[in-house]
C-alpha cells in the first residue's frame, strides 16, 4: 500500500537525505566495520590461532566492485604454463639418466635446475597461500627473502657438486647401491 | 479475497483429519502439522551456532534445541522455522525461496555446506543435527554470514553482457542451440556461497582469490557466445592471485547444491585446460 505513494523521485531524494546524512562513511576510502569476535575464537583455543583472522576490511564502499589487480600474465597463465612444463618434464629428466645408464653433466645440470626452479614455485605458492600478502605484508616479504637466500644458496651447492663432485645422478646411484 | 483465504484455511484444518500428513519435498513456510494421537514423539536435537553482536563480550556458543519431527517437515529449513516461530524467537538465519532457487538458507550442516532448504534432517542416527554459519565468513548474527566481499567480487567480474557492436538486424542477441548449451553447468548458479565458503584456498586468501562461485560466474560469461568482451574478462584474472590460487582441491564441486562444477569452469578459463577456447 505505501509502496503505491512512494515515486521513485521521493525514493531518490530518500536515499539521497540518507547518505548526505553519514557523510563517516563515505569519507575513507577503507571503512572498517566495527570490531566483533570471530570465529576463529571459538574454533581453536587461543595458542592454537597463528594467524589471527583480525577486523573485517572492507576496501571503498559496500556498493563498489573489489579492485581488479593490474593484469600480467607472467604472473598468470604463462606462470602457470611454465610451471606445468617444468613438473612434465622432471619426469622425464629423472629416469634418462638411469635409463640410459649413462651420466651426462649437462643432463644433469639441466636436472638440478628444474628441481630448483620447481620446488621455487612451489614454495613461493606455500607462501602466497598461507601468509597473505594483504594482512601480513612483512611476514610475506621475509619469508619471500628466505627462499630466495635459500634458492641462491642450493643452487651454488649443487654448481659445486657437479663441478668438484659427482653430480646428482652418481650420487643418487651410489646411494642406492650402497 | 479474505473469504477464499478463510475457506481454504477450513478445508485444509476439515482435510487434516482424514490425511495428516501430505508428501512434501521442498522445505514449506507453513511450520507444524498436526499428527494422529497415536504416534510416538520423535524428538531431534538441533545443535545451532548461536553469537549475538548486541552483546559482543559474550563468546559463540552452541544451543541445543529438541523438536518432534513428526510435526516437523523433512528439510533442515523446516525444522528451523519451526525453531524460530514456536521456540526460541531470536534465532536468526536468512532463508526466502525454500525451494532451492534464492541461495538465502546456505549454511553449513552436518559438517557440508548446503542449503538449508535442500538439506534432509538426517533421520537414520539420533545424533545431533549441527549447524553453523558459513565457514570462515565474518558473522552478522547467528547463521547470518557478511558477504560483502563476496559480492563485491562478483560485481567487480562485470556479470553482465557486454557488447561492441550491434545485432545485424539491430534486434535482441541471439545464440544457436549449440552455444547455448555451453551454458549449461553455469547458468544455474545461484550465488549461494557454499562453494567459496568451503574453498581453502579462499579462506586463505579471499581479499585478492575470487573464489570458485565468481570464477564461474565470470566463466559464464566468457563461455557466452553473444559476449564481445572475453579477451578483456581474460585479461582481468591474468594475474598471481585472482584465478591462479585455485589449487583444484574441489570442495566446490563437492558441496555445491546445485550440483555444479565450479572447478571444471575453472579449468576452462584457462587455454591450455579448455576443450572450449
Amino acid at each position: 500500500m505505501a509502496s503505491a505513494f512512494r515515486t521513485s523521485a521521493l525514493r531518490t531524494a530518500a536515499s539521497a537525505f540518507k547518505t548526505c546524512a553519514r557523510p563517516a562513511l563515505a569519507a575513507p576510502k577503507i571503512a572498517f566495520l566495527k570490531p566483533q569476535p570471530r570465529i576463529a575464537a571459538f574454533h581453536t583455543s587461543k595458542s592454537l590461532s597463528i594467524l589471527p583472522p583480525g577486523r573485517q576490511v572492507i576496501e571503498g564502499t559496500i556498493n563498489d566492485a573489489a579492485p581488479v589487480p593490474e593484469s600480467n600474465p607472467s604472473h598468470g597463465s604463462y606462470h602457470w604454463t611454465f610451471e606445468r612444463l617444468v613438473s612434465v618434464g622432471l619426469i622425464p629428466l629423472t629416469i634418462a639418466p638411469f635409463a640410459l645408464g649413462s651420466v651426462s653433466p649437462v643432463t644433469d645440470a639441466v636436472l638440478g635446475a628444474a628441481v630448483v626452479i620447481h620446488s621455487y614455485i612451489g614454495f613461493e605458492s606455500s607462501i602466497i597461500d598461507y601468509i597473505p600478502g594483504r594482512k601480513h605484508p612483512t611476514a610475506k616479504k621475509v619469508f619471500m627473502w628466505i627462499l630466495k637466500g635459500s634458492t641462491v644458496l642450493v643452487l651454488v651447492g649443487l654448481y659445486e657438486f657437479e663441478t668438484n663432485d659427482v653430480g646428482i645422478t652418481e650420487a643418487v646411484k651410489r646411494v642406492w647401491k650402497a | 479475497m479474505s473469504a477464499s483465504i478463510l475457506s481454504r484455511t477450513a478445508l485444509r484444518a476439515s482435510s487434516s483429519v482424514v490425511r495428516p500428513t501430505a508428501v512434501r519435498t521442498l522445505a514449506s513456510v507453513a511450520t507444524s502439522q498436526s499428527a494422529p494421537a497415536e504416534k510416538k514423539a520423535n524428538i531431534k536435537k538441533f545443535e545451532i551456532y548461536r553469537w549475538n553482536p548486541d552483546t559482543p563480550e559474550k563468546k559463540p556458543f552452541m544451543q541445543t534445541y529438541e523438536l518432534d519431527l513428526n510435526q516437523t517437515g523433512p528439510m533442515v529449513l523446516d525444522a528451523l522455522i519451526r525453531l524460530k516461530n514456536e521456540v526460541d524467537p531470536t534465532l536468526t538465519f536468512r532463508r526466502s525461496c525454500r525451494e532451492g532457487i534464492c541461495g538465502s538458507c546456505a549454511m553449513n550442516i552436518q559438517g557440508s555446506n548446503t542449503l538449508a532448504c535442500l538439506c534432509r534432517i538426517d533421520t537414520s542416527s539420533s545424533a545431533p543435527v549441527k549447524i553453523y554459519p558459513l565457514p570462515h565468513t565474518y558473522i552478522v548474527k547467528d547463521l547470518v554470514p557478511d558477504l560483502t566481499q563476496f559480492y563485491k567480487q562478483y560485481k567487480s567480474i562485470k556479470p553482465y553482457l557486454q557488447r561492441k557492436t550491434a545485432t545485424e538486424d539491430g534486434k535482441e542477441n541471439r545464440q544457436s542451440i549449440a552455444d547455448r548449451k555451453k551454458l549449461d553447468g553455469l547458468y544455474e548458479c545461484i550465488l549461494c556461497a557454499c562453494c567459496a565458503t568451503s574453498c581453502p584456498s579462499y579462506w586463505w586468501n579471499s581479499s585478492d582469490y575470487l573464489g570458485p562461485a565468481v570464477l564461474l560466474q565470470s566463466y559464464r560469461w566468457i563461455a557466452d557466445s553473444r559476449d564481445e568482451f572475453k579477451a578483456e574478462r581474460k585479461m582481468a584474472l591474468e594475474n598471481e592471485m585472482s584465478l591462479y590460487r585455485c589449487h583444484t582441491i574441489m570442495n566446490c564441486a563437492k558441496t555445491c547444491p546445485k550440483g555444479l562444477n565450479p572447478g571444471q569452469a575453472i579449468a576452462n578459463v584457462n587455454p591450455l585446460t579448455s576443450p572450449y577456447l
